[in-house]
C-alpha cells in the first residue's frame, strides 16, 4: 500500500479559524494523514485521519509535553535533536517554548508543514533542514498591510519567502502582493475558499418594513465600519429609511461613539458576536450585506451571503473583484469612500425584483463554480502532491 | 511667594498613577498649589519604581490584584484597619454606600478597596478623571472632605458609552466638577448637574517655553504638523483623506506627526493606500524641546480630531505662531476662534478640511500674520500657567467667579 501523505496544518491554535477548520475537515476525508500541532484552546474531536499533538496553555502541560518529546528524541533521534537544538539556539528568543513547539514536529516529521500565518514563518524555516516541505498560506493582513507598516517584518518575508516550497494564495490579488516580498510567481497557487452546498440556508427571507443592511465581522479597523457609518449618516440626512446592523461591532468604543455622535442610535445596531446559525439567519433576512473593508483576502462572509442569496455590496479591496462583478453578481465601490457607499445603497434600494433575482442567481453560480469546498480541498491536495 | 493663611488646606488628588515627566498638567498643578501654601497628597492605584522622589506625599492602594494570595493578605490588613484604626469613617462609608443601594457584599468589597483613603485628612478630595470617582462616590464624604471631579474629553464622552450608566451614582451627589470648556459644561449639564457646581478651568501651557521669536517663513511646500497620539479619536485618517485630496489637486505638502500609539499600523496603511506615505513623517514620540524645534519648522498645525476635550497641543502650536486648523470636536472651537485665531472645520468632512488648508495656504502674508499675532496674544494672556493655578486656588478656596 502506498504511504499516505502526512500533512501538518499549523495555525498555532486548535481549533483554528472557521476556514482553516474547513480545510482540515475536508482534507481528512481524502487519502492523507493530517497532523495538528500547537496548543488546544478547547477540546474538539476530528476523524481518525487527524492526529492532534497539542499541549494546553499551562506551565504543567508544556513541561510534561517537553519532557515527553525530549526523551523520545534523545533516545531515538539524538542526531536530529542536536541539529535542531543548534538551529534553535541561534534564532530563538524563548528557547524552552520553542522546544515545546518544535520537538513534536521533529518527532512526527510530517512530509509537508503548512504554515497558515505568514508572520510566524521565520520560526518554521528549520523544517527544511530535515527534508520537510514548507508551504505557506498568504492571508489578509499578514501580507496586505503588516509588512507595509513594519519594515522588520517586510525584511523577514524577503529573506524567507524564497525558502518556501509552495504558497497557497487565497486570491490572485494577494499572490501579486506577496511577489513584492520575493515570493516566486511559479510557486504561488491560488486556491479559493470553499463552501459546502449543504450549508446554504433554506430559510425564506422575510419582508422588511425598512431596508435592512447587515455587516458581519470582528470590530477591527480594517473592516472599514467607520466608512459605512458615515455613509449611512448621509442616507439618514437625505431622508432614506433603513436599518444597519453590525454583528460583532458591539463593545467597540470607536463605533459606539460614531453612532452616538452622528445621532444614529435608532438606525444603527451594534451587536455582539452571535452563533453561526443565528448569523446565517440574520444574513438571509437582510436586504443587503455590506462589506466596507479596506483590506481583505476574499471575505468569507461575502461568499456565504452569495450562497444564501443575499445581495452584496463590497469595496474593491484585496481579492473581492475576483468574486463580485459590479452589477452582475453584486456591487462594488472603491475603498475609503463613504459617499460612494451611500450612492450605491440608494441605487440598490430601488432595484427591480427581476434584476435582483438575476444578480442573486449569478452570485450563486459564482459560488457553485468557484468556491465549492470539494474543489478547494482537491486543489490543496494537488498542491501538496506536486511537492 | 507662598501665601500665609490661618488653616493650611490639604488637597487630596486622586490619579491612577504618579504623573510621569511628560504629564505636565498634574505636575504643574501640584507645583502651583504647593507654591501657594497648599499641602497636597496624591492618592494612586499603583506605584512605579521611580515614583519615590515625587514632589508631594504619595499614598498608594495596596497591590490587591497581584495574585490571589496578595489579595487575601492585603484584604485581611484592610479589614483590621477598618475595624481598629478608622472605624468611624469606615462605618460612615458603609452607611453611605448602603444608602446608594450597594448590596452588602459589594459594600464590604468597596470598603476594603477604598480603605487606604480613610486614614488621611484632606479638605478636598479631587478625582483627576471621572472614571476614578466611580465606586468611590462616598469616600470624600466618609473622610469629611469636600469632593471634586475633573472631567476630560475621554471620560465625559467615551467612558459612558463604554460603561453605560457608570456615572449614575456620581451625578446624584452634590459635588463640584471641573471641566475644560463651555461645551463640556453644557454637555455635563445634560446630566442634570447644576450650573453653579460646574467650573470651567481651561488647560494652560508654558508660554515662555513654547515661543518662537523669528518671523515665520511660508514656502511653496506646505509644512503641516500635528502633535497627537496615534489614536482613532485624533481623526488622523480623515486628515489623511484631506491630504490625499490636496495631492490630487497638485498641492505640494509635507506632513509631520509627532506621537506614537496603538494605531500606527492602521495609519501607515491608510497613508499607503491613499498614496501619501512618502509625504508623511511619523516622527514618533519626542521630548518637549524637540517638539518645539519641529514646530518651528512647520507653518500650519492641524488638529482634526473626532473627540477632543480641549487640546494643549493646539495651544502650544498657537503660542509658537503656527496657523491652526482644527475640527469642531467639543472644546476645540473654544481653543481656536474661527477666523480670528485660526480656523474651525466640521469634523468627518475631509473635503472641507482640504479646501480650508488650501484657502489658508493662499492667504496673504499680512492676513496670516494677523491671525498668528491674535492667537499668540490670546494664548499668552488666557492660557498661561499662572492663570490656571490661580483658577484652581479660587476653586478650592470657594472664591470662584
Amino acid at each position: 500500500m502506498k504511504d499516505q501523505l502526512k500533512i501538518a496544518i499549523y495555525s498555532g491554535d486548535i481549533p483554528s479559524t472557521t476556514f482553516i477548520e474547513r480545510l482540515i475537515i475536508g482534507l481528512s476525508r481524502k487519502d492523507c494523514e493530517i497532523y495538528l500541532f500547537g496548543f488546544t484552546k478547547k477540546k474538539i474531536s476530528y476523524s481518525k485521519s487527524v492526529s492532534v499533538f497539542a499541549y494546553k496553555n499551562t506551565k504543567i502541560s508544556k513541561t510534561l509535553f517537553l519532557i515527553k518529546y525530549s526523551l523520545l528524541l534523545l533516545l531515538f533521534k539524538g542526531k536530529d535533536k542536536r541539529k535542531l537544538d543548534a538551529i534553535l539556539k541561534k534564532q530563538s528568543k524563548n528557547l524552552l517554548l520553542d522546544k515545546v513547539k518544535c520537538y513534536p514536529i521533529l518527532w512526527h516529521k510530517p512530509d509537508i508543514f503548512h504554515v497558515q500565518w505568514a508572520k510566524g514563518l521565520a520560526d518554521w524555516v528549520w523544517v527544511k533542514a530535515f527534508g520537510i516541505k514548507l508551504v505557506l498560506s498568504l492571508r489578509g493582513a499578514h501580507i496586505n498591510y503588516s509588512p507595509i507598516a513594519d519594515a522588520t517584518l517586510a525584511a523577514m518575508y524577503k529573506e524567507n519567502f524564497p525558502r518556501v516550497d509552495a504558497f497557497h494564495a487565497v486570491s490572485i490579488a494577494i499572490g501579486l502582493e506577496a511577489e513584492k516580498y520575493n515570493a516566486s510567481r511559479e510557486k504561488i497557487q491560488v486556491v479559493y475558499s470553499g463552501l459546502r452546498p449543504d450549508q446554504m440556508s433554506v430559510k425564506l427571507p422575510k419582508e422588511n418594513p425598512v431596508f435592512q443592511i447587515i455587516s458581519i465581522g470582528r470590530p477591527h479597523w480594517k473592516k472599514g465600519y467607520t466608512y459605512a457609518i458615515d455613509a449611512l449618516k448621509t442616507l439618514e440626512s437625505q431622508g432614506f429609511k433603513f436599518h444597519y446592523t453590525i454583528i460583532g461591532g458591539a463593545n467597540h468604543i470607536e463605533f459606539s461613539y460614531q453612532v452616538h455622535d452622528l445621532k444614529l442610535e435608532n438606525e444603527v445596531t451594534l451587536l455582539d458576536t452571535l452563533p453561526y446559525a443565528k448569523v446565517q439567519e440574520l444574513m438571509v433576512d437582510a436586504d443587503l450585506l455590506l462589506l466596507p473593508s479596506i483590506e481583505e483576502g476574499i471575505a468569507n462572509v461575502v461568499l456565504e451571503a452569495m450562497q444564501n442569496r443575499t445581495l452584496v455590496l463590497t469595496t474593491d479591496c484585496g481579492g473581492m473583484q475576483e468574486v463580485i462583478q459590479d452589477g452582475y453578481s453584486g456591487f462594488i465601490v472603491p475603498i475609503r469612500d463613504s459617499d460612494a457607499i451611500a450612492k450605491k445603497i440608494i441605487d440598490i434600494m430601488i432595484i427591480e425584483e427581476k434584476a435582483k433575482t438575476s444578480l442573486l442567481n449569478n452570485a450563486l453560480d459564482t459560488i457553485t463554480s468557484q468556491h465549492s469546498e470539494e474543489e478547494m480541498v482537491s486543489q490543496m491536495l494537488a498542491l501538496y502532491q506536486t511537492l | 511667594m507662598a501665601k500665609t493663611r490661618s488653616h493650611i488646606q490639604t488637597i487630596g488628588i486622586v490619579l491612577s498613577s504618579v504623573p510621569g515627566y511628560s504629564e505636565t498638567f498634574f505636575r504643574n498643578k501640584i507645583k502651583g498649589l504647593q507654591a501657594h501654601g497648599f499641602r497636597v497628597i496624591l492618592f494612586v492605584d499603583y506605584l512605579r519604581a521611580d515614583d519615590a522622589s515625587f514632589s508631594c506625599k504619595v499614598v498608594s492602594a495596596p497591590p490587591f490584584g497581584a495574585s490571589i494570595l496578595s489579595a487575601i493578605w492585603y484584604s485581611f490588613f484592610a479589614v483590621l484597619k477598618l475595624f481598629f484604626i478608622h472605624p468611624k469613617r469606615a462605618y460612615r462609608l458603609y452607611q453611605l454606600n448602603k444608602k446608594d443601594g450597594l448590596p452588602f457584599k459589594e459594600n464590604i468589597r468597596n470598603l476594603i478597596l477604598n480603605h487606604f483613603f480613610l486614614g488621611h485628612h484632606v479638605d478636598w478630595l479631587h478625582f483627576g478623571f471621572g472614571m476614578l470617582a466611580v465606586n468611590r462616590e462616598n469616600v470624600a464624604a466618609a473622610m469629611g472632605a469636600k469632593m471634586a471631579v475633573s472631567f476630560r474629553g475621554f471620560d465625559l464622552y467615551l467612558s459612558p458609552l463604554k460603561h453605560p450608566n457608570c456615572y449614575d451614582i456620581l451625578f446624584e451627589k452634590t459635588i463640584d466638577y471641573h471641566v475644560l470648556s463651555q461645551e463640556m459644561k453644557h454637555d455635563l449639564r445634560g446630566y442634570n448637574i447644576a450650573s453653579e457646581h460646574i467650573h470651567i478651568i481651561t488647560p494652560a501651557i508654558d508660554t515662555e517655553f513654547f515661543i518662537f521669536h523669528k518671523k515665520r517663513v511660508f514656502t511653496d511646500t506646505l509644512e503641516l504638523i500635528t502633535v497627537a497620539r496615534l489614536h482613532w479619536k485624533k481623526g488622523l485618517e480623515y486628515t489623511f483623506e484631506a491630504l490625499a485630496c490636496l495631492k490630487e489637486q497638485g498641492v505640494n505638502f509635507h506632513y509631520t506627526i509627532i506621537g506614537d500609539g496603538i494605531e500606527r499600523e492602521r495609519l501607515v496603511f491608510a497613508a499607503y493606500q491613499l498614496g501619501i506615505l512618502d509625504d508623511i513623517t511619523f516622527a514618533g514620540k519626542l521630548p518637549h524641546d524637540q517638539v518645539r524645534k519641529t514646530l518651528e519648522n512647520a507653518s500650519i498645525y492641524l488638529q482634526y480630531s473626532i473627540q477632543e476635550g480641549f487640546c494643549n497641543a493646539v495651544l502650544e502650536a498657537q503660542s509658537m505662531g503656527l496657523l491652526c486648523i482644527v475640527s469642531d470636536a467639543e472644546g476645540l472651537a473654544e481653543n481656536v476662534l474661527d477666523g480670528k485665531t485660526g480656523w474651525v472645520v466640521p469634523k468627518r468632512q475631509p473635503k472641507v478640511l482640504a479646501q480650508k488648508i488650501n484657502d489658508v495656504h493662499h492667504l496673504s502674508i499680512d492676513e496670516k500674520e494677523k491671525i498668528i499675532t491674535t492667537a499668540k496674544y490670546r494664548v499668552k494672556s488666557i492660557f498661561n500657567l499662572e492663570q490656571q493655578n490661580q483658577a484652581f486656588i479660587n476653586f478650592y478656596e470657594n472664591k470662584r467667579k
